[in-house]
């Protein structure tokens, strides 16, 4: 019993030391946001966010290992300490900035509403009364929340956008909101669904997410980001994924 | 709102804020739980009848075996031996739209389909999930009670010129169902923690109620922690009153 109790405690001695040394940084991604991140058909993690973090990483000299962590429970994990960061399309916003740091915008994001082909809704405000698929915390949630009210029966969360889209296309739900990226590239798989965009819908912007407090992690992540941004490594990984022109992005 | 905090920590507001949403989730927890218990069993027992099904002569001997027990006992084996969550992931998005769907359902389509689905949708598909899942589990308690009764009472009710069913109905089950009330409670409770599954499609019950606020706030004691002990609370009412209906079938045997 000695024995075993003293090789798990050598194990754990050497796995420690390890991650001392390398200063591995576990990277928190949730990868059923095409064309975000996503699971490649031999089980990478690949995508415009995981790209633009490894990009990052390079030029700020730190280690990464990205995990496939769940959107849901995306915070906890880092509250907890089992990633480090995070990278996954995550909109900042007040709220989040009272609980979380931000680094400086990689994305410029709008929500977009997914609907039937038939639809005649032109913005928010025709939602009222239809049942509208949202994912549990985003910001499509958010807006639907603040419009419909939190509570509301009509509003119908779901783990994941793919999940939302599926109820949409099996006619669950009459409209689904969420990020731009992933509602356009969702819905041109379906070919009875089109995109609505509401004119009132604000900009928004996503950051990589880190601990509050991290300062030292958040320097280190900045520099890099305005390094890909200034070497033009950030418009080359923008236009792979999206097919167009980097839009310019505010220093904060 | 002002942050509430009970404890030092426990942020109540937060509850608060959605405690409409936590009562209907409980509302419709109870609601799923009830059913599938009620369907679950009624399914399990004719499931359990026809894997028992037996007979001497041809053909009644061929129709028990071929339309009676193998069908149910690939149904038993099939729905216990894959996941619940999996069997309501395709029940929703297979099974489901391929019968009532607005374009070309084969049971329902057009726009009551429509409005079928938007109003009820997770709830039919989750209930039917539990419920073939829960008959599975239940038909074998049902097997398993009917087979411990002693041989020679069928027999002798048979030979008294009983049918088989009024057999089953009079001296069979009624001396089954004392010895299968534990594990059928076993089972009601199991019931009622796996509904909790349903969320992933969207119902809105308790667990749902409980994502939806820790998507909201990014806080997980207090969503989590108070469905717990829901949950805590109408399992312990399940285990009570099974308890009391063990002492009431079970007069019989403290003589």
């Amino acid at each position: 019993m000695k024995k075993i109790l003293l090789s798990f405690s050598l194990v754990a001695l050497v796995a420690g030391g390890a991650q001392a040394q390398n200063k591995e940084l576990v990277v928190g991604s949730s990868a059923t946001y095409r064309p975000f991140a996503y699971e490649s058909p031999s089980k990478e993690i690949v995508g415009y966010d995981v790209d633009i973090i490894k990009a990052v990483a390079q030029k700020a000299g730190l280690q990464i290992k990205i995990v496939n962590t769940p959107w849901t429970g995306i915070f906890a994990a880092l509250n907890n300490g089992d990633v480090d960061l995070v990278i996954s399309g995550v909109t900042i916003n007040e709220k989040r900035k009272q609980s979380y740091d931000f680094t400086a915008p990689y994305f410029e994001a709008r929500q977009l509403i997914g609907v039937n082909k038939d639809s005649t809704a032109k913005s928010l405000k025709d939602l009222a009364g239809k049942k509208v698929g949202v994912v549990t915390g985003s910001t499509g949630d958010d807006i639907a929340s603040r419009e419909f009210g939190k509570t509301s029966p009509d509003i119908k969360r779901f783990e994941s956008t793919p999940v939302a889209i599926s109820e949409l296309a099996n006619s669950g739900v009459d409209a689904v909101i969420g990020d731009n990226g992933v509602i356009a590239f969702r819905v041109q798989e379906h070919k009875q669904l089109k995109t609505v965009s509401d004119p009132n819908f604000p900009k928004e912007y996503f950051g990589i997410v880190v601990k509050q407090g991290n300062k030292a992690l958040l320097d280190k992540l900045n520099a890099g980001l305005a390094a890909i941004k200034a070497d033009g490594t950030y418009a080359k990984i923008y236009k792979t994924w999206f097919q167009s022109e980097a839009p310019t992005l505010p220093a904060q | 709102m002002e942050p509430i905090l009970w404890f030092g920590w426990f942020r109540a507001d937060i509850i608060a804020e959605y405690a409409m949403m936590f009562w209907r989730g409980l509302q419709m927890t109870v609601l799923v739980t009830v059913i599938c218990i009620i369907q679950g069993t009624a399914l399990g027992l004719a499931i359990g009848l026809a894997r028992l099904a037996e007979a001497r002569h041809s053909p009644a001997r061929q129709i028990c075996r071929y339309l009676l027990r193998w069908p149910s006992t690939v149904y038993v084996s099939f729905f216990r031996g894959t996941p619940l969550f999996v069997q309501i992931l395709l029940i929703h998005f297979a099974v489901l739209p391929l019968f009532i769907n607005p374009t070309d359902g084969l049971l329902i389509a057009g726009e009551t389909a429509r409005s079928l689905k938007q109003n009820y949708g997770a709830f039919i598909s989750g209930v039917i999930a539990l419920t073939l899942n829960s008959g599975a589990y239940i038909s074998e308690i049902f097997r398993a009670g009917i087979q411990s009764i002693d041989r020679g009472q069928i027999e002798a009710s048979r030979s008294l010129g009983l049918s088989f069913a009024r057999t089953m109905y009079h001296i069979v089950l009624p001396q089954a169902f004392r010895r299968m009330l534990p594990p059928l409670g076993n089972n009601a409770i199991a019931l009622l923690k796996d509904s909790s599954l349903i969320s992933a499609i969207g119902l809105a019950e308790l667990a749902y109620a409980a994502r939806t606020v820790a998507g909201a706030y990014s806080r997980y004691w207090e969503p989590y922690l108070s469905i717990s002990f829901m949950y805590w609370t109408l399992t312990l009412g399940l285990a009570w009153a099974i308890k009391r209906l063990e002492a009431r079938y079970g007069r019989g045997d403290t003589r």
